[in-house]
């Protein structure tokens, strides 16, 4: 998921390419990557596509697997100690080619250095190695015009044709056919009219015998009659039946969904192997649905079987995808970036024993193969520190104490499943749009979502316009999940809480996600006096309150001290932040002037990264 | 089933139909010549591939030549088309280069490392080693070379060498160190060139093989393993399919004839089938019907054999299926000569009578290339067209020399060893040439390929209209578009081979053979491989129509001739000198003669055997094999 011209379709395409072949799609000059206007995309590096398939644990692929892809299938240590896994890795590269004055994809399987196999029987590899990993594509717009026809669509087409009709209802139907037809023809005079009218035509092009010509209302074969299969749909019981092109545009392109599926229900392993793993990939499956489908859709897709690489920008969509398996896409600083947010991180290491006592004393939170060391969660400092006392006498200190250090560095925007899980249920299921936010403002509860809104409106500096999320973090989870998720996802963020008790542990709870002093300063802000309302107090805001208090019915308000005012306001927060909101609104002054916090946080956000 | 699988299981016989049936199990089939042991191999391979036609391993067969690759490949292809790529028909080398190139990172060798097939590139490699590092202390010797293939064919690493020389061949310390030290730096030269020689590839299969991961995949990958030829299997590759089947695989299934071991000066031996029926446990089939001879020359052959002692005797005698041949025109005849001169000139008279037709059947068989000189050089007097059956490691042509120098310059555009011969073969055939020190020297300053610089330099001299050209050609051929039937065909065109009689010629057919061997493995082949593929295999050109095939005994292995004249039967020729006066208790007189079962048993309707009374003017008695065949009172 990403906003638009992140690249998500070069991922799809580049999948398509690897998998799928020059039949899948293609790169040309302008996907290739240009440093600088004046860069020509013919004196560049071309594309380089890996696509790297590997057993999870020993003894995974089976007799079959194996030896369809004996030529180009590799073995990596991995698993247990001497143990080793099979991979079989696929490179393309798309370079320029003098003599077509194109770019052209070479395909080529890797050795476990990464360097070309050189050929072989290249065009057997690779239908081998496809034949497990069948690419299917879906674009967003799903036409069922092409989707549903017998002559072109690669689904309908071929399970139409894999149908059995028993010979014996075939001829039957046939002799059935010829007698309809011949009635139906007797049926208007005209018919006979445009025959002769036609058969001058046979008249024209045959030469020595003489041709002849009829019309055919009926099927003539068992082909013409099955592909003339058609879908109808009946919405509701009283309206008549339709066909499915006669539907409207969101149905079409769900249905184009589930055609897919049926495919891969019946045809897939008869089609390639027991094994084979459908990749399906999905373009914008929310066109033309409305955002109840669209929730829905992604149970039905996610139980295709298979591997699903799905480009969405619908925040319905991503409701309920489970936040590990969401790939978060950004165009920052002319780069294309991926982030996620894994389970774990591993690093590559030289294959020695001493940190095997290590990774069994450490309670889960590190594995290790030959070869590479595993953190699931965040390395403590005193993990660390073990590792870094246990380098082997042998092995490259420098080097490996580069690598744990990157990989505690990693490893501390690690978020555990329960935290996951618990912004997955509060705040991905009603605000998925987050996710697709260049910047985050977060703020404590409803009124501060409200009354940043209206400054920011005030300010000339719309939210949505330049893609900033206000996120109330209390109704969503806590402050410091936010902050860690938004530092996993490099989404650059901002705070602002309130100046008391629960503020203060707001910024001591995101302080001890990891995130140095230094930053949490730079990012984090309490209102200057108290909490918000006693902030506008403090600002004078107190007789528009009274005001704002009075109109929505409160007797006396105007009559109240400050200590019953923020008694009240605190009771009625969302209608008095409504009020003020509109106020603000009308009054800029007051959003340049007053509540300072907001003010400074909104201005800092606008060239925040 | 297919129609032709099942005609050719319906035409075998009930012995040969037992073993394409088979099980599991290891078995040897001793298969006779003539007896179909092709047959029996291919089919096999068919029918175990038609009755798994919905799994995915493959078989596995080894055998010895690319012309047996080609034959065997093309029958499976033939019984079960569609069904094809499931049987890997390799040679021994060939499945060594294979498994280095995908699995060889695991032990520091490139997939796209060269070969080096040629003893000439070998020894200039050497040279250079010896110069650089020895200078003028030890005289350039690049017959170490020997020493360093016999090592390298006994496992022993450089670092060994010194101890084993001096523990097993006696060798005194200096000189062992002075050839382990030798060795080492060969070995990291070659190295340095990413390139292998042909022991190499068996060296470092070995090697690799050590890894029980990989054995098992090659077991998985290859279900059953077929061995053709295996007398002919030396004791490297013997230890590298032992090492490979471990101790649990059984599916092997090897065919042999201990009768037709003549490689024993390359470490092949008639006891190695001994050695496989104990190792394996094999069950044994013998296939005793030759459907090739006629029944006197069966006969004979049998009687032959009885002479060789260390013999198994549990062999049955071949059986001849031929029905009784015309007695007016008997299947053996027996020349004798005055001398040598004599044979020559009557051996040739004799081919000049037959019609061109039957000349294309024929072929003239002798000891060594030696006897076939003269014949050949008749023969090119008389213009009857003749092919010489012999491998031949490079092309003869400078022309075509120097394309495939340029193949490899373009492959590895920084050799400097294969620069200078680029140069040499180019101005062999223009008497243009450039200095390729300066070609190196300016590479290396303007940072460009030799080959482009070669290119360049070449240009600016005064070339003719045509070899202008032809330097054209040669900067459009690249590496990443390389396709041998496009660029380089239209370069070989360019240069005008059917302007040339002889060498060139004869290396063009070759050449599109080799392409077109290659070429069936797989379309699209990349240029590395490619060149892999070229040094594995022979430069003889495609025999021409009509030609009288001529051919030592150790150059026709598996073929078959209507008419076979099989020159100089004669002591001290066939048998040779050296083993009748080294007799090693009768060894070297067997191999010899093992020889001879091999040469006659090539007709399939008429042999004829010559000797001379004189060769180089020294008298020589008849052989003794003529006299063991019961030839010999026929001929006197």
């Amino acid at each position: 998921m990403g906003p638009n011209n992140a690249g998500k379709t070069a991922i799809l395409d580049a999948l398509r390419i690897a998998l799928g072949g020059r039949g899948g799609a293609v790169f040309n000059e302008y996907d290739i990557h240009l440093h600088n206007e004046n860069d020509n995309p013919k004196d560049s590096e071309g594309v380089c596509i890996e696509i790297i398939s590997k057993e999870k644990m020993p003894g995974e692929w089976s007799e079959e697997i194996i030896g369809t892809l004996g030529d180009t299938i590799q073995q990596i240590p991995g698993g247990e100690r001497g143990s080793f896994l099979y991979s079989v890795n696929l490179r393309v590269q798309y370079n320029w080619n003098e003599n077509s004055e194109s770019f052209e994809p070479s395909w080529d399987f890797l050795d476990i250095n990464n360097e070309s196999l050189s050929g072989g029987n290249l065009r057997s590899n690779l239908e081998n190695y496809r034949s497990f990993l069948p690419i299917f594509y879906l674009e967003a717009l799903r036409d069922v015009r092409n989707e549903f026809s017998s002559r072109s669509s690669k689904f309908w087409k071929r399970l139409l044709k894999d149908m059995n009709i028993p010979p014996d209802l075939e001829s039957e139907a046939m002799k059935i056919f010829g007698a309809l037809n011949n009635k139906l023809l007797a049926a208007d005079d005209r018919f006979g009219d445009i025959v002769n009218t036609l058969d001058n035509t046979i008249k024209v092009t045959t030469r020595d015998t003489d041709g002849s010509l009829d019309l055919r209302i009926a099927p003539m074969n068992t082909w013409d009659l099955i592909s003339r299969t058609e879908i109808l749909l009946q919405n509701e019981s009283e309206v008549p039946w339709l066909p499915l092109r006669r539907q409207g545009q969101g149905i079409q392109s769900l249905s184009v969904i589930f055609l897919f599926q049926a495919f891969v229900n019946h045809l897939l392993r008869e089609l390639y192997h027991e094994e084979s793993v459908p990749v399906l990939a999905l373009e914008e499956p929310e066109t033309h649905l409305h955002p109840h489908a669209i929730r829905t859709l992604f149970h039905h897709v996610n139980s295709l079987r298979g591997l699903k690489v799905i480009a969405t920008h619908s925040a319905y969509f991503i409701q309920h995808v489970p936040l590990r398996d969401i790939r978060l896409i950004r165009f920052i600083d002319g780069e294309t970036k991926i982030h996620s947010l894994p389970p774990n991180y591993t690093v590559e290491i030289p294959e020695f024993g001493e940190f095997d006592s290590i990774v069994e004393n450490s309670d889960g939170l590190l594995s290790n193969t030959p070869g590479t060391l595993t953190v699931h969660g965040n390395l403590d400092d005193q993990t660390y520190r073990k590792l870094q006392k246990n380098i082997g006498i042998d092995q490259d200190r420098t080097d490996l104490e580069t690598k744990l250090g990157e990989l505690k560095e990693k490893s501390s925007k690690h978020i555990k499943d329960e935290e996951l899980y618990k912004l997955e249920t509060m705040a991905q299921r009603t605000r998925g749009e987050i996710f697709f936010a260049n910047r985050w403002l977060l703020v404590e509860g409803q009124s501060d979502y409200i009354i940043a809104h209206a400054i920011s409106y005030a300010l000339n500096y719309d939210f949505d316009r330049y893609g900033v999320t206000v996120i109330d973090c209390k109704n969503n989870g806590n402050p410091a999940t936010f902050a860690a998720l938004a530092r996993a996802l490099e989404i650059p963020w901002l705070a602002v809480f309130d100046n008391d008790e629960a503020g203060k542990k707001y910024i001591q709870a995101i302080e001890n996600r990891g995130i140095p002093n230094e930053e949490v300063n730079n990012r984090c802000c309490l209102h200057n006096s108290g909490d918000l309302e006693q902030q506008l107090v403090h600002d004078g805001l107190g007789l528009e309150l009274r005001n704002i208090l009075n109109n929505l019915g409160i007797t006396n308000a105007t009559n109240f001290d400050d200590e019953g005012l923020l008694d009240c306001l605190a009771k009625k927060k969302m209608d008095y932040a409504r009020e003020l909101a509109t106020h603000i609104k009308d009054n800029p002054q007051i959003a340049r002037e007053k509540i300072t916090a907001f003010k400074t946080a909104i201005e800092k956000l606008q060239d925040l990264s | 089933m297919t129609d032709k699988l099942n005609i050719s299981l319906q035409e075998l016989t009930d012995i040969q139909r037992k073993a394409v049936d088979w099980n599991d199990e290891p078995l040897l089939v001793l298969a006779g010549p003539g007896s179909g042991k092709t047959r029996v191999l291919t089919t096999r391979i068919a029918r175990i591939l038609e009755q798994s036609p919905k799994k995915n391993f493959r078989i596995l067969a080894l055998t010895f030549t690319n012309r047996a690759v080609h034959e065997m490949k093309t029958r499976v292809a033939n019984l079960v088309p569609g069904l094809e790529e499931r049987a890997a028909i390799f040679t021994f080398h060939g499945f060594c280069t294979k498994i280095l190139r995908q699995h060889g990172a695991h032990i520091g060798i490139k997939s796209n490392f060269e070969i080096y097939s040629r003893k000439a590139d070998r020894e200039a490699l050497l040279e250079d080693v010896l110069k650089k590092e020895f200078k003028n202390m030890w005289p350039i010797d690049i017959n170490l070379l020997k020493y360093i293939d016999s090592l390298k064919t006994k496992l022993i690493k450089p670092e060994e060498a010194s101890i084993f020389l001096q523990e097993n061949a006696g060798m005194d310390r200096q000189k062992s160190e002075h050839i382990g030290l030798v060795y080492q730096l060969y070995e990291e030269e070659m190295n340095k060139s990413n390139a292998l020689d042909f022991n190499s590839l068996l060296y470092y299969t070995r090697q690799l093989m050590r890894r029980t991961e990989l054995r098992g995949l090659y077991k998985t990958i290859y279900r059953y393993w077929c061995i053709d030829e295996f007398q002919d299997t030396n004791g490297t590759q013997y230890e590298l399919l032992k090492q490979m089947a471990g101790n649990d695989f059984r599916r092997l299934f090897v065919v042999a004839d201990d009768d037709q071991t003549i490689y024993e000066w390359n470490g092949a031996h008639v006891r190695r089938i001994k050695c496989l029926v104990n190792d394996f446990g094999c069950e044994v089939i013998q296939l005793t019907d030759n459907f090739r001879c006629p029944r006197s020359i069966v006969d004979a052959a049998n009687r032959l054999m009885v002479y060789n002692v260390r013999r198994d005797k549990s062999k049955h005698p071949a059986r001849a299926t031929k029905v009784k041949s015309d007695d007016n025109n008997p299947a053996i005849q027996c020349l004798v000569h005055n001398c040598d001169e004599e044979e020559v000139s009557e051996i040739v008279n004799c081919l000049a009578n037959l019609n061109p037709y039957e000349r294309g059947k024929t072929a003239v068989l002798a000891r060594t290339n030696a006897l076939l000189g003269p014949i050949r050089k008749k023969l090119e007097e008389k213009k009857i067209p003749n092919s010489l059956m012999t491998r031949k490691d490079d092309f003869s042509s400078p022309q075509m020399r120097w394309i495939v120098a340029c193949l490899k310059q373009i492959n590895r555009p920084q050799n400097k060893r294969n620069l200078v011969k680029l140069n040499e073969t180019f101005r062999s055939f223009t008497e243009v040439s450039v200095e390729t020190e300066d070609i190196i020297m300016h590479a290396e300053t303007e940072l460009k390929d030799l080959l482009t610089v070669w290119i360049e330099s070449i240009l600016k001299d005064s070339l003719s209209c045509e070899t202008k050209k032809v330097v054209d050609l040669l900067r459009k051929l690249n590496r990443d578009s390389f396709n041998p039937s496009r660029e380089v065909k239209e370069l070989i065109e360019c240069l005008k081979p059917s302007e040339f009689k002889g060498d060139f010629k004869e290396d063009v057919s070759a050449w599109n053979r080799i392409v077109g061997e290659i070429q069936s493995a797989g379309k699209g082949v990349s240029l590395e491989r490619f060149l892999q593929g070229m040094e594995l295999r022979s430069k003889e050109p495609t025999p021409r129509q009509n030609s009288v095939s001529l051919g030592t005994i150790h150059s026709i292995k598996g073929m078959e001739f209507k008419r076979v004249y099989f020159i100089g039967l004669a002591q001290e020729i066939c048998p040779s000198w050296h083993s009748v006066k080294n007799p090693n208790g009768g060894a070297t007189i067997e191999e010899e003669r093992r020889g001879c079962f091999v040469a006659i048993t090539r007709a399939s309707e008429q042999l004829v055997l010559s000797r001379a009374k004189k060769y180089n003017n020294w008298p020589k008695d008849p052989s003794q094999f003529l006299g063991e065949m019961g030839l010999y009172l026929a001929s006197s």
